[in-house]
């Protein structure tokens, strides 16, 4: 395992690490071609922006099929997400390298920052990072802004408002464009000057802890571990939400000893996501979360498909009166069986997203779904 | 095994048919509209939409195959698939063939939506404005049962609720029940001019 982390080097409230200190930390960009490609397959680095896609097959399929344009996706649309934020503010040329390197592997000439539209100070710190760079390299950039919509994150979207102009989310094949997230490029700037992975993963910590925010721990460390980093959980938790809203709740007792490793959380059916580890306090009400959630993302349906359009907002209904009309046997059964027919029935991935969502809490929190008293919902944490 | 068994099961599956894709149609209909209720929301209409054409395509091909191996009428399998190429019943079975390749139209694209867009699939999909209807006259000008009672009956029947909820439904309008959510959402991620 390499020594280098993302978040190496000066503290982070001393604001956008400038091109010549982080040439000084850890030299200049390595003289890698096509052959990084391997290297990254090796490594073993799979995408951070949610689907967890390895990095290194997707740049083969990307050299495969001629991409010609490489979005760098800092969209960040996801609720509690900070961590692409947080490194584009503080360590915008990691990104830069990591983009510069991809678009060489896979012979692209065209990079495309894609930044969440009101992160601001994320933006203001690439644009000032690509004027302290070279020519030959600032002449790849454009910036684009991402709308500030749940499904503009999506890969297609992102690809779809560079070609089209419109972040619609689709599964149909988008333009040869290939779209990696901005914390997997920082990680491909540390394998390409130590040829291994750098054995680290950003996480958000959100919810009961004492100190929210983003961490960069070792994929051995453990939830209890983050928790404990993230200053202990404010109160004793009742689960934990793992990936963010297209997630997977999971019991506080299984959850603590689960590495924040992607491919061993895969191995228990979950996923690392996009790295929100969101702590459910005790004396919060997980049906209630589970509503407000389901509220949200159902709002967030780009309308394209009337299952997901209407059979989101359905099944945020059902959860909804059974939150703040207490249980009831029909609603229950409803959701069950609803959330079935929604899966698989969209034109992209969001009813699958949130359907699983739902499924989740519903076998996380089977018992307090059946017998849960009438609450005003609360807002989604 | 007589030698009509073939031609009792095309008769059979050609009056299920006729039920079923009728059925399809006004679901297809309803699901454009609102109906809905707090325990059926209107998805689900959608849901069954499909799953009944599913079941009416099995029964159509049951329809087709049995009419296209049965001896006595040495059909042919490109008379299946081509109109006005059969030798038998040119007219009226031509009228079936249309109706059946403009259903085929209908199921591929459906298939693959996810390849082809939502825009594309949508126009594709009024073919079942034409398929249903000369389906329908293909029933009336070669069924054999055309003029026993039930079949009468059953015609007249499925067309009466399909012309019905189609009077009603270009009415209602309007055409495209996702259509101001889906304006609104689109304004909502189109490209910004950075500043």
């Amino acid at each position: 395992m390499s020594t280098m982390r993302l978040l190496a080097g000066r503290t982070l409230s001393a604001g956008p690490e400038g091109f010549a200190e982080h040439a000084a930390r850890l030299g200049h960009l390595p003289h890698a071609g096509r052959d990084l490609t391997e290297v990254v397959v090796r490594s073993g680095l799979t995408g951070r922006g949610g689907a967890g896609f390895p990095a290194g097959l997707k740049w083969r399929a990307a050299a495969a099929r001629h991409a010609h344009v490489l979005v760098v996706n800092g969209a960040e649309g996801e609720p509690h997400s900070k961590k692409d934020r947080l490194l584009m503010s503080t360590r915008p040329h990691l990104v830069l390298d990591g983009a510069l390197l991809a678009a060489r592997a896979v012979r692209i000439n065209e990079i495309v920052l894609y930044i969440g539209e009101h992160h601001t100070i994320a933006r203001a710190a690439m644009e000032r990072a690509l004027a302290e760079r070279p020519a030959a390299d600032r002449k790849h950039f454009r910036i684009a802004a991402a709308p500030a919509r749940y499904v503009s994150g999506d890969s297609s979207a992102a690809v779809h408002l560079v070609t089209t102009g419109i972040a619609l989310p689709t599964n149909a094949p988008a333009a040869p464009a290939m779209v990696q997230n901005v914390e997997t490029l920082a990680h491909v700037a540390l394998i390409a000057r130590s040829g291994e992975d750098t054995g680290t993963v950003l996480v958000t910590m959100a919810g009961g802890v004492s100190r929210p925010g983003v961490l960069e721990v070792e994929t051995s460390s453990t939830i209890a571990d983050a928790i404990a980093l993230a200053g202990g959980a404010t109160e004793p938790p009742r689960a934990v939400l793992m990936g963010g809203y297209f997630g997977a709740w999971v019991e506080i007792g299984q959850a603590q000893g689960l590495t924040l490793d992607p491919a061993a959380l895969r191995a228990r059916g979950l996923s690392l996501g996009c790295g929100v580890v969101g702590v459910l306090p005790g004396s919060h009400c997980p049906v209630c979360e589970t509503a407000g959630i389901m509220r949200y993302l159902a709002g967030e349906s780009s309308a394209q498909c009337g299952p997901c359009f209407f059979g989101l907002r359905a099944l945020a209904e059902a959860s909804g009166r059974i939150a703040t009309q207490g249980s009831n046997s029909e609603d229950l059964q409803r959701l069950h069986r609803w959330a079935a027919e929604v899966r698989g029935r969209g034109a992209c991935k969001h009813p699958d997203g949130a359907v699983m969502f739902l499924q989740s809490a519903l076998s996380t929190f089977g018992q307090e779904f059946a017998s849960h008293p009438a609450h005003r919902a609360r807002r989604s944490a | 095994m007589p030698d009509t068994f073939l031609w009792y099961v095309t008769r059979a599956a050609g009056a299920v048919s006729l039920v079923l894709l009728s059925g399809v149609v006004i679901l297809g209909l309803l699901s454009t509209m609102r109906v809905q209720g707090e325990g059926w929301p209107r998805f689900l209409t959608t849901g069954l939409h499909r799953n009944v054409a599913l079941i009416a395509v099995v029964f159509l091909f049951l329809h087709i195959v049995t009419a296209v191996v049965d001896p006595f009428t040495h059909l042919g399998w490109g008379a299946a698939l081509v109109p006005f190429s059969s030798y038998y019943r040119t007219f009226w079975l031509g009228l079936g063939v249309i109706a059946f390749d403009l259903l085929l139209a209908i199921i591929v694209t459906s298939l693959v939506r996810n390849f082809i867009g939502h825009r594309t699939w949508r126009a594709i999909h009024w073919l079942a404005y034409g398929s249903w209807p000369v389906a329908v006259i293909h029933g009336l000008g070669t069924g054999t049962d055309v003029w026993s009672f039930w079949f009468m009956l059953l015609t007249a029947t499925c067309a009466g609720i399909v012309l019905i909820v189609a009077g009603y439904r270009f009415m209602a309008g309007p055409f495209d029940p996702l259509h101001t959510a889906r304006a609104v959402f689109r304004g909502s991620v189109e490209k910004r001019e950075l500043p």
